[in-house]
């Protein structure tokens, strides 16, 4: 096998999968899915990585990829803390809520006619009583005298 | 080398268009022309890079590398991060098989187990907990989706141009760093017993540095406790309430 | 025990110490602060008195042609070797090698004793310390009360040391050092604006002679290639023994001249003569001990004193030695005129300083051995007489509420009765009634002049005018006197109710001072035999400085005329103030320009405002003007780049996160180009 054309043809594999992760690091507004893209970079630079510890017959590649999945572990589990507190903070995993880091003149940014695609609330059909079924009622309503 | 700037440029182009075609924007469509665009481009790209010499090898190794780089692409794509999800799954897949060919084997499984067998299922957790309806309204749009593909585009142009400007020009091809022979790799880093060298690796000529990521993903430990601990209390102080 | 280079250091030591101790210590001090700086004055006075003796009884045991010193290095200041070319009048010093091509410029710090310097300690000291214990009176409950000593001490050390050096670096420098002080004492009531005007005023005027006098020092540089007094170095100083022992040793002719019109023009500035008098009575918005202390008793006498010094550099010119004795004659004539008509003691007796400055400037101007130790004579008399008086306004103001208008008061004889009798004393010192302090020193002084007349009409005119202005003197100190202390008793209502005699450390030190002013003349005159100690001064010891011209008898009778002068003053004053007022009214309104001009001082100030002060005040607002619109325009127009820049930027502050890791892909990118890119391709590309 030409291994110089193997490296060359994963280094570029390797720039894909960063300049997609990165695409989708700045496009996406779902929290998640940027740590999603953001591993995903991670990954191209691994498989570079790989390729240059084959071309040079060394280990140093690889055993810094082991080190990347260490730190990606780590990367993980803090994040989701984080975007676990983010979520608890707005109640969504919208980057674009947290943009409070502008400048005072600056407009927020707004979402483009959101309510039209917003889900529709769901309809409130009238709720029936199943014959023979005792209705739902509130167990402190008085239902005997308590007394004569 | 004017002609690889201008096909290398010509794909970036095209990748850029298709990236911003590919990605999520409301009720606009264009993904497959997008898909198609990227495709193109990428052809570009590969027309300029060195066969691998041997077809048996070129198609498993083209086999893999699509399957990686359409995956990724799907999941940059797809509005319900779920699906994004499952295709970086699959991405996952590609790029184990990828490492693989590399003969690099431990780091194959590993990052199917740890990446898809750990990572992957937490952050599907953590959708599920926080997202059980599916697409939520943000999930529809992008955040400058011209912009975005245009730096991604630009960024694995010039990173290929980058790589094969290197390796295509005379002058420094005749660097001390020509690859080793096949003989010599077979007996290093593509010996039989991938799993024992790595390993000594590690732990002789690494020690220090994989107590320090023992340490790393400890105080990685308390720390997550520590964040996620503050907003079970919500109730107690106002630190939970931005 | 007291060894006469301990004395020396010492001497000055004193009052360093008590400034600096007062300087740290005073905020916590408070009302005890004068306590250092009089006791170390009070040590420095009692070492000049025992240095004085020591340098009578060297010169006494040493009658040397040359005179007597004494010279102690402390250490080298500063050097800086082949500085000059061997200029025409360098010579070598006794004893030395002949002299190299290039000279060095050496600055040693030496302390040096002869007659001059210690008599004038001796004087500095003594009526510093008197004014100290005054001003523990005078200054009572005043908020900058350890300032006040501070800056006192600080001022004796500069004085002390301006007459100790032996070097004309150093003069310049305690020179300077005294004038600062001058200036800080004088706006020591820094809220009142007219006390912050007239300490500017000072200390812009002395800037004019300092400027002359620097030059003058470096004109005496490039001539003598030396600036040290005395031999040093192997290299003769200006005037030290080597050239005082050989004639043709100084340089003569334009030279001389300059050097001496120059030296002179710092003497101005510092002595308050004409035509640079004018800061002199503005500075009575100072406290009144520092009046006395500084712009009466010693410190304007530092002009005289380095004229005195320099007797060598001044006998080689006629011409500047005329020059001298005629701005000393215009001063002292034009001081009398002012004094006669100013209605505000302090500035009656800030106009007789001037007046009687003009005096010793008239003496030195004579350039006979006689009439310098004639005005040194009456340097020290007047220091006595003139802090006295001063020390006694001081003593009206403080009971008057701080009311020193003559037209507001009057009759206060009974009322203040010690301050009566002391500024009687002082006047009669001042007028030159015989036998007090102030006869003798001036008739010396009109006696010398009158013996140089002899062969000069413009020396025998000067005469006349000294005599003229002593029967004016007469005038307006009794004027002074009899509008202050005599008639119907009047108080001015800001004095309240404690119009009263000053506490006993104001009346004490008058007294002691009144005791000189009554006996320092006919001591010095007689059984002190000044000039004789004086003559022992190398400067003064010199062979070429001319001695006495004999003219036998002419003493008596310039005797006799003063006297009458005086007494006719005396006399003329009081029938014109003691009686009724329409008589003094009367001869103004007969001599109304005269009057004019006089009450007007001469209209120097407004004279002055309208060449020197306006077009500078209009250069400085076209300036300013510039400053602020052209200069300031162009600052602040390249100030504002970064901000227009700034805020086109700000729009980059998005807020989104995504967006600045876009922008630092970006960056990524440009590295990436700069560093991989390029270097690979860039070169095929071409």
């Amino acid at each position: 096998m030409d291994e110089q054309a193997l490296l060359t043809n994963y280094l570029i594999v390797g720039a894909l999968l960063f300049g997609i992760g990165l695409v989708g690091f700045f496009s996406r507004r779902n929290m998640i899915v940027m740590f999603l893209c953001a591993e995903m970079m991670l990954q191209g630079v691994s498989v570079s990585l790989v390729a240059w510890g084959r071309y040079h017959n060394d280990w140093g590649g690889q055993v810094l990829v082991i080190f990347i999945l260490t730190v990606a572990a780590c990367e993980a589990a803090i994040a989701l803390a984080v975007v676990l507190t983010l979520f608890h903070k707005s109640g969504k995993l919208d980057i674009a809520v947290w943009q409070q880091l502008r400048e005072d003149n600056q407009a927020a940014f707004v979402d483009r006619d959101l309510s039209a695609l917003a889900p529709k609330p769901a309809v409130q059909w009238p709720k029936l009583t199943p014959a023979g079924i005792e209705p739902d009622h509130d167990l402190e309503e008085v239902t005997h005298r308590s007394h004569l | 080398m004017n002609e690889l700037v201008s096909v290398i440029g010509l794909g970036t182009a095209l990748l850029a268009a298709g990236l911003w075609l590919v990605l999520p924007r409301g009720a606009a469509s264009g993904k497959a022309l997008g898909a198609v665009l990227v495709a193109i481009g990428l052809g570009l790209f590969a027309s300029r890079v060195p066969g691998l010499g041997g077809w048996g090898a070129s198609v498993v190794f083209y086999l893999l590398a699509g399957v990686t780089v359409l995956a990724a692409l799907a999941t940059i794509s797809f509005r319900k991060p779920v699906y994004s999800a499952i295709w970086f799954g699959l991405s996952l897949v590609g790029t184990a098989g990828l490492l693989l060919f590399q003969g690099a084997q431990f780091l194959g499984v590993a990052t199917i187990v740890v990446y898809a067998g750990a990572i992957l299922v937490t952050f599907l957790f953590v959708l599920m907990l926080a997202q059980p309806e599916g697409q939520a309204p943000y999930d529809q749009f992008s955040w400058g989706p011209r912009l975005a593909g245009l730096t991604g585009a630009l960024m694995v142009g010039v990173l290929t141009l980058a790589v094969l400007g290197v390796f295509q020009n005379p002058d420094l091809a005749k660097r001390p760093t020509a690859p080793f022979p096949s003989a010599e790799l077979q007996r290093d880093i593509l010996a039989d017993e991938h799993m024992a060298h790595l390993g000594g690796q590690l732990f002789s000529k690494h020690l220090l540095a994989v107590e320090v990521a023992g340490t790393l993903l400890l105080v990685a430990l308390v720390g997550t406790v520590a964040i996620v601990a503050q907003i079970r209390r919500p109730d107690q102080g106002g630190s939970s309430h931005g | 025990m007291f060894e006469i280079p301990i004395l020396m250091v010492l001497i000055p030591a004193f009052p360093l110490a008590g400034t600096i101790v007062t300087a740290i210590f005073g905020k916590w001090l408070k009302h005890e602060a004068h306590w250092p700086v009089i006791v170390s004055i009070a040590c420095s006075c009692a070492l000049s008195l025992v240095l004085l003796s020591q340098v009578m009884h060297e010169v006494a045991a040493n009658p040397l042609a040359v005179g007597w010193e004494s010279t102690f290095e402390l250490w080298n200041w500063t050097g800086v070797p082949e500085a000059i070319a061997r200029p025409e009048f360098a010579a070598p010093a006794e004893g030395a090698a002949a002299l190299p091509e290039r000279l060095p410029f050496v600055v040693n710090v030496t302390l040096r004793s002869d007659p001059l310097t210690s008599i004038m300690l001796a004087v500095v000291t003594f009526v510093a310390s008197l004014v100290a214990i005054y001003a523990v009176g005078y200054m009572h409950g005043d908020p900058g009360y350890w300032r006040f000593f501070t800056y006192i001490g600080l001022f004796v050390f500069s004085m002390t040391m301006l007459v100790s050096v032996s070097n004309f670096v150093l003069l310049y420098v305690f020179w300077e050092a005294v004038g600062l002080c001058s200036y800080l004492l004088v706006g020591f009531w820094y809220e009142k604006p007219s006390a912050i005007a007239a300490g500017k005023k000072a200390f812009l005027v002395n800037r004019v002679g300092d400027f002359g006098f620097v030059l003058g020092l470096f004109l005496i540089w490039t001539t003598y290639g030396t600036l040290n007094y005395h031999d040093a170095d192997g290299i003769a100083g200006v005037l030290g023994q080597t050239r005082l022992a050989t004639s043709g040793g100084f340089a003569a002719g334009g030279v001389a001249t300059v050097i001496c019109l120059l030296l002179m023009l710092g003497a101005c500035g510092k002595s308050a003569q004409f035509p640079l008098h004018v800061w002199l009575p503005d500075a009575m918005e100072g406290p009144t001990p520092v009046s006395a202390l500084i712009h009466a008793a010693t410190m304007v006498t530092a002009g005289v004193y380095m004229v005195t010094r320099c007797t060598p550099l001044f006998v080689a010119s006629a011409d500047a030695q005329q020059v001298v004795a005629i701005v000393g004659a215009t001063t002292c004539a034009l001081g009398g005129v002012i004094a006669l008509t100013q209605t505000d003691l302090k500035r009656v007796l800030a106009y007789s300083t001037i007046s009687q400055l003009g005096y010793m400037f008239l003496a030195l101007g004579c350039g006979t051995l006689v009439a310098i130790t004639a005005g040194m004579f009456h340097l020290l008399t007047h220091a006595f007489f003139k802090a006295l008086l001063f020390l006694a306004a001081g003593s009206v103001m403080h009971a008057m509420g701080g009311i020193i208008d003559m037209r507001r008061f009057s009759g206060l004889r009974k009322l203040m009765p010690y301050t009566h009798w002391t500024f009687l004393f002082g006047g009669l010192a001042l007028a030159g009634v015989i036998p007090f302090a102030g006869f003798w020193s001036k008739d010396a002084i009109l006696a010398a002049v009158h013996e140089r007349g002899h062969d000069s009409t413009l020396y025998l005119a000067l005469y006349w005018v000294g005599m003229i202005t002593a029967f004016l003197t007469a005038i307006y100190t009794f004027r002074a006197f009899f509008l202050t202390f005599y008639g119907p008793l009047r108080v001015p209502h800001e004095s309240g109710h404690h119009a009263h005699e000053s506490p006993r450390t104001m009346t004490v030190p008058l007294m002691i001072l009144a005791v000189f002013a009554f006996g320092a003349g006919m001591w010095l005159e007689g059984p002190g035999d000044l000039a004789g100690l004086l003559g022992q001064t190398p400067s003064l010891a010199y062979q070429s400085v001319p001695r006495a011209i004999e003219h036998g008898g002419s003493h008596l009778l310039v005797m006799t005329i003063s006297t009458i002068f005086a007494l006719s003053g005396v006399g003329i004053a009081a029938y014109l103030y003691l009686g009724d007022d329409a008589s003094a009214t009367r001869l103004a309104s007969l001599l109304a320009p005269l009057y004019w001009l006089s009450y007007g001082k001469f209209f120097f100030d407004p004279i002055y405002n309208a060449l020197f002060v306006w077009p500078l005040l209009m250069l400085a607002k076209a300036s300013d003007l510039t400053d602020k619109y052209l200069i300031d325009g162009l600052v602040n127009l390249v100030g504002s780049v970064p901000p227009w820049i700034g805020a086109r930027l700000r729009s980059l502050q998005t807020g989104m996160v995504q967006f600045y890791a876009l922008a630092m892909v970006w960056g990524v990118v440009v590295l990436i180009v700069t560093l991989l890119v390029w270097p690979a391709i860039g070169a095929s590309l071409k």
